[in-house]
């Protein structure tokens, strides 16, 4: 597990934890009294984080975060230190505006991080040789909330108006466009989820979750984008906050689960499966409140759930972090059927 | 340059043996005198011969401090004092020496009666070993000896801990033993001023880990009694008498107040007034809260926990039971375990470490099927829970203490050093203090800028304050003076005193340097063109240009006379005093360089 500051000043820390053994095995495996995390290694940045990715397959993080696009490649596991050290920058070009790039990495033919803060300045670098190998057609110059990897050729981006644009690398010039979200206020913002099926099936085929800044959510399927999987609302406050932290995910163990965070100090659970295209208010399976009554209590602003993610294997379990520093593990149990 | 030398004791990068010989100003102080619970043979004590290969010890120390009774830090204590030998003070807080000789003893009995071991101390060297203690109080200010005090801070951690200032002139060592920066529900958090030692030193064996919330961790301990309480199983907790047992007493109190639970809890017999006359007598070293109950309503003395009886043992329904000792390896808590063991109702919870060969390291490590004396197999069909419960500062509880003590540097040990380049760079950075990590054996020496009182005379105060801007409390300010070092004190006169003083002639120095100048224009012409460059360049500085044709920049001279074979050389002749040194010789330089052309 990974966390990093995203402060103002200087020395922001960048952590990699070991979650204690209880949360890393599958099945409890012999004995321990350890319920704490250890720092397997830390590091330092002079720029906040806002964004952190693991390069598959290497020992490689890549950050970004103001006041540029440009992504910071940091080497996480030396032999002899424990110290996470800056390797590289890869400059991009920058515009006026205060923007940062948002990231999604791949170790398909190499390890590549796609990152752009725009959508016109969309490009697709090599990470250990900062080569540039792909950029996307221009197609606006909306801002990004989120890209993602479909598969080693296909990349999903979504605007933070909601736009969703498919692109293949190996076809250059294209950018095919995805269905636009419900009118809204455009000071709404969107950001998206996307799933990885299970091994060989095909990328298109899981839904993709589109969250708003108002708690509107929709489902897409890719092979059919014309109309809308599904459309929910979730209860959440009225958009006090910016979308900043808007966070929509997946469950990968279990099938049609989302989570949702970023509104207040709560994380919700939802069961998609029931779902149609009405609109509707949706009933969460679960509210994680933990963040909201964890802290000192009283003084300053309540905290807001900066991000969350699910644990990989164990089912119902996720981890969520929060503006007051804390961070969750935690999981739910379903009420059985019967008694 | 004064140094303090840093060397922590013990074979190996093992966590648990903590021993460190510090020496400063002269002096050597031992620092704990810890034990390796997993080793059986000689690696389980500090290697002593480091302070000398033969003999005893006592002429090479000045004295040995025990921040607490744990027996990682005063475990060797009676090894090192009888059987290698070492006869002066040995200094620790009053609780730590009330309940150091039980666990020493205690543990004696598992090595020596259990395992059989011969190389080991006996009662009587522990009861000689304890004799030789100084107890002292918290805040109190012990002289050692002339030179060399002690000050013990409240550390928090178990009863009695303590960490230690150890102070020779101006220069200290602050040693921190195990210490806890959150308070719990018996104890306070440690607590030191801002006494800006030399040096810390603290333990980083917890420095990487980032602790599990309090409450999360107590919750599930809660959980797993209640659920094995309502399902009408019996929970078996073994403790030590005195440590996390109070805490978790007070937490089961509370929690079967909250939810009004029926089922009994018992306390050992024996184990409570043991427990409870301890924690009465050293009550100070409590938290607050349970300080102001005390006088009402002793907070060891609960309602819902009583105290045990055997014969409990064998009653049907649920229970919660603590009973002693605490790894189950004799005593009340195996009686217990042997006839709860097979009923899979049942659960028992250990809080702590178990020592290799105990029943409670091998159910720990899984075993189900423990031989029993007389070769009986007990089957174990009770659930076994491991819970830590130990109160250890981690990385955020170092910053914090640093950041109350404000030492000029910092040592971390017992932790990898690899493992520990994160931690060093974040102290580095944030507090602008060096951060060492010796391994055990190694010296580390810190260079420290210690302050010598120096008396100053009244005629100097006086002129230097009329010099320079007004004097601020807050800033150094440079002076000019002599240095008088008489039998043993120091005082700054000025020069002139100081001459004085010791019958001394001043002598003056001037220097004087011939700079050739090409002009063939007359003497005072030439002046006159030297003049006007000076003060063109030399605008922050005085320049005069006299009537009897010198000038002078500030107090140098310079006067113009013609070469006396060559008209057209001019030759400047550039004096200046001692004091004017760094002008001078600036201005011979600019001189020599030529003058400019049109002037």
């Amino acid at each position: 597990v990974c966390v990093a500051g995203y402060g103002q000043s200087d020395g922001n820390e960048i952590l990699q934890l070991i979650p204690p053994p209880t949360l890393l095995t599958k099945e409890a495996q012999g004995l321990c009294p350890e319920r704490d995390f250890k720092v397997e290694c830390g590091g330092f940045s002079e720029r906040p984080v806002y964004s952190l990715k693991y390069v598959p397959d290497t020992s490689l993080l890549v950050t970004s975060g103001p006041p540029d696009s440009s992504l910071q490649v940091w080497q996480v596991s030396a032999e002899d230190s424990d110290v996470i050290k800056s390797v590289s920058t890869i400059a991009t070009e920058n515009g006026t505006e205060q923007s940062w790039a948002k990231i999604a990495t791949i170790s398909a033919r190499a390890p590549w991080v796609l990152h752009g803060s725009r959508l016109d300045r969309v490009q697709i670098t090599e990470v250990e040789s900062r080569k540039n190998v792909y950029t996307a057609a221009s197609r606006g110059s909306e801002e990004l909330s989120t890209l993602a990897f479909l598969d080693c050729n296909t990349l999903l981006l979504c605007c933070a108006t909601g736009r969703l644009c498919l692109a293949d690398i190996r076809q250059p010039q294209s950018l095919v466009e995805a269905t636009a979200v419900p009118s809204a206020p455009c000071t709404e913002q969107w950001c998206m989820g996307t799933r990885h099926g299970a091994q060989g099936s095909e990328p298109s085929s899981q839904p993709v979750a589109r969250l708003s800044s108002r708690g509107l959510l929709t489902l897409t399927d890719l092979r059919k984008t014309s109309e809308l999987l599904a459309l929910a609302k979730a209860r959440v406050p009225s958009p006090g906050s910016g979308a900043e932290f808007l966070c929509v995910s997946w469950a990968p163990a279990l099938e049609g689960y989302l989570a949702i965070s970023g509104f207040d100090g709560t994380v919700h659970v939802y069961d998609t499966q029931s779902w149609d295209s009405s609109g509707r208010e949706a009933e969460p399976i679960f509210i994680h409140k933990g963040h909201a009554f964890g802290g000192a209590g009283g003084s300053g602003d309540p905290p807001l759930v900066t991000v969350h993610t699910w644990h990989l294997q164990k089912p119902r379990t996720l981890l969520s972090a929060a503006s007051d520093g804390s961070l969750h593990v935690w999981d739910w149990v379903q009420p059985c059927g019967k008694c | 340059m004064p140094e303090i030398k840093v060397t922590p004791l013990g074979a190996g990068q093992d966590v648990g043996r903590s021993c460190i010989l510090v020496s400063i100003a002269g002096k050597n102080v031992m620092l704990d005198c810890g034990m390796h619970m997993g080793y059986n043979d000689d690696r389980r004590f500090p290697d002593f011969s480091y302070i000398t290969q033969n003999g005893r010890l006592t002429d090479f120390l000045d004295c040995v401090i025990i921040s607490h009774f744990h027996l990682d830090h005063c475990g060797a204590l009676p090894y090192f004092s009888e059987m290698v030998g070492y006869d002066g003070p040995i200094y620790m807080t009053h609780p730590t020496k009330a309940i150091c000789p039980i666990l020493l003893e205690d543990y004696r009995k598992i090595t020596v009666d259990k395992k059989g071991e011969t190389n080991f101390f006996t009662s009587q060297m522990i009861k000689d070993c304890m004799k030789k203690v100084v107890a002292v109080h918290l805040h109190q200010t012990v002289q050692v000896d002339e030179e060399l005090e002690i000050k013990a801070y409240y550390a928090g951690h178990v009863l009695g801990a303590a960490m230690f200032q150890i102070k020779v002139g101006c220069e200290s060592v602050v040693y921190t033993g195990d210490y806890n920066m959150t308070p719990d529900r018996h104890l306070g958090a440690a607590w030191i001023d801002k006494c800006r030692p030399d040096l810390l030193i603290t333990e980083s064996t917890y420095a990487t880990t980032i602790r599990d919330s309090k409450r999360c961790r107590e919750r599930d301990f809660l959980k797993k009694v209640h659920e094995t309480v309502e399902r009408g199983g019996k929970v078996l907790i073994p403790v030590f008498a005195l440590g996390r047992a109070q805490e978790l007493c007070i937490l089961l109190e509370t929690f079967w107040e909250r939810m009004n639970l029926k089922a009994p809890i018992y306390f050992s017999t024996g184990l409570t007034e043991k427990a409870n006359h301890y924690y009465k007598l050293f009550i100070t070293w409590t938290n607050q809260k349970i300080r102001k109950t005390f006088v009402q309503r002793n907070m060891f003395e609960f309602k819902h926990i009583k105290a045990f009886d055997r014969a409990f043992a064998d009653n049907p329904g649920p229970m919660v039971v603590f009973a002693t000792p605490g790894m189950l390896h004799a005593g009340q808590s195996l009686q217990i375990f042997r006839k709860w063991a097979g009923n899979e109702k049942n659960m028992v919870i250990m809080p702590g470490y178990c020592v290799q060969g105990t029943v409670g390291h091998k159910i720990l490590s899984g075993q189900r099927k423990l031989e029993m004396e007389g070769r009986q197999i007990l089957e174990v069909k009770m659930q076994v829970e491991y819970m830590s419960f130990s109160a250890h500062a981690d990385a955020k509880g170092i910053m914090q203490l640093i950041r109350q003590a404000e030492p000029s540097n910092v040592l971390l040990v017992h932790g990898e050093a690899k493992k520990m380049e994160f931690l060093k760079q974040k102290i580095e950075q944030e507090f602008h203090v060096s951060c060492f990590m010796p391994a055990n054996g190694e010296t580390t020496t810190i260079l420290t800028n210690p302050c010598i009182p120096v008396d100053i005379s009244l005629g100097l105060l006086k002129r230097e304050t009329a010099i320079g801007p007004v004097p601020d409390a807050k800033k150094p300010k440079l002076m000019h003076g002599s240095l008088l070092m008489k039998d043993n004190s120091f005082r700054l006169v000025s020069p002139e005193q100081a001459l004085k003083e010791l019958g001394l002639a001043e002598h003056q120095l001037r220097f004087t340097c011939r700079v050739h100048i090409q002009d063939p224009r007359k003497e005072h012409e030439t002046v006159l063109r030297v003049y006007n460059h000076l003060k063109g360049i030399l605008k922050d500085y005085s320049v005069q240009h006299l009537p009897d044709g010198s000038i002078t920049v500030e107090s140098i001279l310079i006067q113009a006379t013609a070469h006396s074979e060559d008209q057209g050389t001019k030759v400047l002749l550039v004096s200046w005093t001692y004091q004017d040194e760094e002008l001078g010789s600036y201005l011979t330089s600019l001189l020599k360089k030529g003058l400019p052309q049109s002037t």
